[in-house]
């Protein structure tokens, strides 16, 4: 408690001396292009910072327009041009913006303005990434683990086809932090098959910063962070929104999703809203050569905002509902590790299977809600203060196909298992105005949360956790070089609460854990193109409670795991060097980068199997050991004739264990995706219409230690994926369309991180067809 | 207005903190009461020609999640070239009184499968006697027939397979396994 105020009191001092500094980081460039509606662009147009006169430039031949020295903060630009309307748009500069203005010629049509930001996140110099554009609209309609992986850096663990999670540079579940509009996910994530309780369509933006995090986040960024946030609230009067409608053939998926927003006026001005929804179904998916049974989708989930705004003040509220019922793959069931290699045998599950959209035992329900409230006041000098409180609870269930013994009929229609986890947390922090130079942010964050497990076995304890931190972070830019530093500290209490196995009294057991982390790193830009960006941070995770206590059988691995209650906190050491060109016919990006975990945790195999009723588990028991993961990420993009772009990403990881002298488990393998796109600026009544044909390849992991998993790593693999596309407006709604084939050879392939290829094929081709409205 | 907001805000903020002084976490659910686990499997074999030859043996383990069976019972002897009905039980004696969970697996027999399989060094053929009620009718193996041959000792494996789907009465290798016990089974 007294670190905490010594916290909070060095916290008030770092606002006084960010209020006393004066002026303004003026850094940025904001570029872009002005078209009309058809596209074409427009040359000639005046695009001018209105709030500071001597910053602006004219659009050239191409509609191209380049500002330099953008100050950071609000500000608003205007776009003038003869014969059309003129065009305002209010953009946060954080980092060099992107804008692109149409304009309407007739000045009663409403004029339309995309901003697409280089959105930079609290940890500059941390590598980061963004799914947006087209990648952000293919992406639609998949889960959260499924769409990042179009990110180099990101690959997946899956669980079959409806569960997926997303790996950041080698590592996931709670090694990787969710934010939900700014929010702490506390879901279930200990779980390979616990995948993330977030509905994707609630973001609009989402990044994802892959390295050591935890000076801005807190506990658990080890492998890295994924932020998704909505659109800010609208500023303009009447009503709009976007509507999305999804079918995919595999699985006969549909989605619908569709938000509605608008800002009210007269008495209530100042006040915006937004709802939003999202209603998915899917069937069993198929594989090229049969259905896999018992693999339907049934999801909804929905949220609402409103906020006030009124001179230096913002409130607003969020909330948002995820719930979602997930059949479980029927052929693997296993009850021993003998039913698990009679599995591996079969080259095709034993149960045929047809179509249905019936979801039976085994299946998981889930539901998570988020509550949040939020305060900002801006002050006269740019500085923000934010207070943001929320509540959160998770609730995951998990139904068994093989039914309980009993003679109580209630009792064979509860779950086997359920989680239920409570959240609530609160953050504070300042964000310092931009003052010759230095910028940065301090803040407290505080949470509590209480999880409370039933089942008809046992399998984790309950627990009640208390945990704070305090940080800053401050960065310094002087021409072309940025230096970013920040520490933390973060104290955690945690009560386990569990029950003696023979004498049925409840007991507690108390641990403490607290942890200081920092971050440095620079930012150099060598060219306006080139710019080299280096980061060494720490972050820090304590065991999660099955690390520490579970006991029993894992069914879903056939295993018998046995938790170690004397478990430390996980420290990583994590050094990256990113290195990006951006120029008109090239973009490249280059992460290198080097993480040393001390004390990480996971399952050793046990020499002795263990011999229970229900037959023989090999055994494995939670231990710790110093490893080291590294990698490569690199995505480039070349124009290499005009309509014409050749697109390649690679990720590359490298698992190493230290103590045992081995290869790190579940590391995933090397993939390379290649791919051509041609596109046009309009064809006929199509606006950017576009062809893109794509390989993945992915290798065979051969980098394993020997002996331990059930079954060798898969071959490797390569498909093939196609989609075209085009936007259109239809009285003036901007419509957008995309038909995507994936896996077009219709491949029978198994992917290392799927937990399934123990018993089946991924899934085979699938048309994807997606349209987006905007209204 | 701004008044207002603020009242609303703490409102809510007072609310959340409220909601968080619950503590249900401090309530460890007790196990389940009705729920059963098996923790015996119990052979009774009778000899055909004497029915007075009653030959008992079990597989016990009261701690089913520790890996420490008790086998001092889980041993039988029987008469060679002989002919024995056996029949398998399965109970929780955790329970008081006793559980028997065979009266469940029955009431969801064509879903389960019992399968013996004798060491090769073990002179026993064992036949299953009983039927469920799938169409047609697939064996069970509650209730079974051993015809023993010469001297000879070694491991009989019973298992009762869980089989949701597929089953099909001869193939032990589908669905998934709630019990997988070793007896120790001696012809003299």
């Amino acid at each position: 408690m007294v670190r905490f105020f010594s916290a909070t009191v060095f916290f008030l001092l770092f606002c006084l001396h960010a209020v006393i500094v004066h002026a303004q980081d003026c850094v940025y460039r904001i570029s872009g292009t002005v078209t009309d509606n058809q596209r074409h662009p427009v040359m000639g147009a005046v695009v001018r910072i209105e709030t500071d006169s001597t910053k602006g430039d004219v659009t050239d031949t191409g509609g191209k327009f380049t500002i330099l020295n953008a100050c950071q903060g609000h500000l608003m630009l205007t776009c003038k041009a003869d014969g059309f309307s003129t065009a305002v748009a209010h953009i946060h500069i954080d980092g060099n913006n992107n804008v692109q203005f149409v304009l309407s010629a007739d000045k009663n049509q409403l004029h339309e303005v995309v901003v697409n930001g280089v959105r930079m996140q609290d940890l500059h110099t941390v590598s980061h990434t963004e799914l947006k554009g087209l990648a952000l609209l293919q992406s639609r309609g998949k889960s959260l683990g499924e769409a990042l992986k179009m990110l180099p850096g990101l690959n997946t663990i899956q669980t079959g086809p409806t569960i997926a999670k997303p790996v950041i540079h080698g590592l996931h579940s709670n090694r990787v932090l969710l934010l939900n509009n700014g929010v702490r996910q506390e879901g279930q994530q200990w779980g390979s098959e616990h995948a993330p309780e977030i509905d994707p369509f609630v973001a609009n933006r989402i990044n994802v910063v892959k390295g050591a995090a935890s000076v801005r986040y807190g506990a658990d960024a080890i492998g890295g962070v994924v932020l998704l946030d909505p659109d800010p609230l609208p500023n303009n009067k009447g009503i709009s929104g976007d509507a999305y409608l999804i079918g995919q053939s595999n699985g006969r998926m549909g989605t619908a999703s569709m938000s509605l927003q608008g800002k009210l006026s007269d008495k209530l001005a100042g006040v915006a809203w937004r709802l939003q929804g999202t209603v998915k179904r899917a069937g069993n998916f198929s594989t090229p050569d049969y259905y896999l049974k018992n693999t339907g989708i049934s999801e909804q989930d929905f949220s609402a905002s409103v906020g006030y705004r009124r001179n230096g003040w913002e409130i607003a509220g969020y909330y948002s509902m995820f719930n979602t019922k997930n059949g479980i793959f029927e052929g693997a069931h296993a009850g021993n590790i003998t039913d698990l290699y009679a599995a591996f045998s079969r080259t095709r599950p034993i149960t045929q299977s047809v179509f249905s959209y019936n979801i039976g035992r085994s299946y998981q329900r889930v539901y998570h809600d988020l509550a949040k409230a939020t305060a900002i006041y801006r002050f006269a000098n740019e500085g923000k203060l934010e207070l943001n409180i929320a509540r959160q609870k998770d609730l995951r269930e998990e139904f068994d196909i093989s039914l309980p013994f009993t003679k109580d009929p209630e009792l064979l229609k509860k779950p086997q298992v359920s989680f239920q986890l409570k959240t609530h947390s609160a953050e504070l922090v300042y964000t310092q105005p931009s003052v010759n130079g230095f910028s940065g942010n301090v803040g407290v964050a505080g949470n509590t949360q209480g999880n409370v497990f039933r089942g008809i076995r046992y399998l984790i304890p309950n627990f009640r956790t208390y945990s704070g931190g305090a940080f800053a972070i401050e960065r310094y830019t002087y021409k072309r070089l940025t230096i970013e530093a920040g520490a933390r500290y973060d104290y955690r209490w945690q009560q386990v609460y569990q029950r003696n196995q023979s004498t049925l009294a409840t007991y507690h057991t108390t641990l403490e854990f607290s942890n200081i982390t920092a971050t440095g790193g620079a930012i150099y830009r060598l060219s306006d193109q080139l710019t080299l960006t280096g980061n060494v941070g720490t972050a820090w995770r304590a065991p999660s409670v099955n690390e520490l206590y579970i006991h029993g059988v894992h069914f879903s691995d056939a295993s018998y795991q046995d938790g170690d209650s004397t478990l430390g906190a996980e420290r990583s050491l994590n050094s990256s060097i990113t290195l990006s060109y951006q120029s008109t016919k090239l973009r490249a990006t280059v992460d290198v980068y080097n993480n040393t975990i001390g004390n990480y945790i996971y399952e050793t195999p046990q020499a002795q199997p263990i011999t229970l009723l229900s037959g023989t588990f090999p055994a494995f028991k939670f231990t710790q050991d110093n490893v080291t993961i590294r990698g490569v990420d690199a995505s480039v993009q070349y124009d290499f004739l005009s309509h014409f772009t050749l697109q390649s990403r690679a990720t590359i990881v490298r698992g190493y264990n230290h103590s045992a002298q081995d290869w790190l488990i579940y590391m995933p393998a090397d993939r390379y995706e290649n791919g051509l796109v041609f596109n046009l600026h309009e064809f006929g009544f199509m606006e950017e219409p576009y062809l893109s044909v794509e390989n993945v390849s992915v290798l065979r992991q051969d980098r394993v230690p020997p002996g331990i998993d059930y079954a060798p790593p898969p071959a490797g693999y390569s498909i093939f994926n196609a989609s075209t596309g085009f936007t259109t407006h239809i009285r003036n709604h901007k419509m957008q369309l995309d038909f995507t084939v994936s896996n077009m050879t219709n491949t029978a392939y198994r992917e290392y991180l799927d937990r399934f290829r123990y018993y089946a094929d991924n899934i085979g081709i699938n048309f994807i067809i997606k349209t987006k409205i905007s209204f | 207005m701004k008044n207002k907001s603020i009242i609303l805000f703490s409102v809510t903020i007072a609310m959340l903190a409220w909601n968080s002084c619950k503590k249900d976490e401090k309530t460890v659910a007790p196990p389940d009461p009705e729920n059963e686990v098996i923790t015996t499997v119990k052979l009774v074999a009778t000899n055909a020609a004497d029915t007075t030859d009653i030959v008992t043996a079990q597989w016990k383990d009261l701690t089913p999640n520790d890996g420490n069976p008790d086998l001092t019972q889980a041993a039988m002897t029987l008469k060679k070239n002989a002919t024995y009905n056996v029949a398998v039980t399965f109970l929780d004696e955790t329970k008081s009184p006793v559980e028997d969970i065979t009266e469940e697996v029955e009431e969801r027999s064509n879903f389960h499968l019992v399968c013996y399989t004798p060491a090769a060094s073990l002179n026993v053929a064992v036949q299953r006697t009983d039927l469920d009620n799938n169409t047609p009718k697939l064996p069970l193996g509650l209730k079974t027939r051993f015809t023993t041959g010469g001297a000879s000792t070694g491991a009989l494996q019973v298992a009762l397979h869980h089989q949701p789907s597929g089953k099909n009465g001869t193939d032990c290798s589908i669905g998934s396994t709630d019990v997988d016990v070793n007896f120790t089974v001696t012809l003299q």
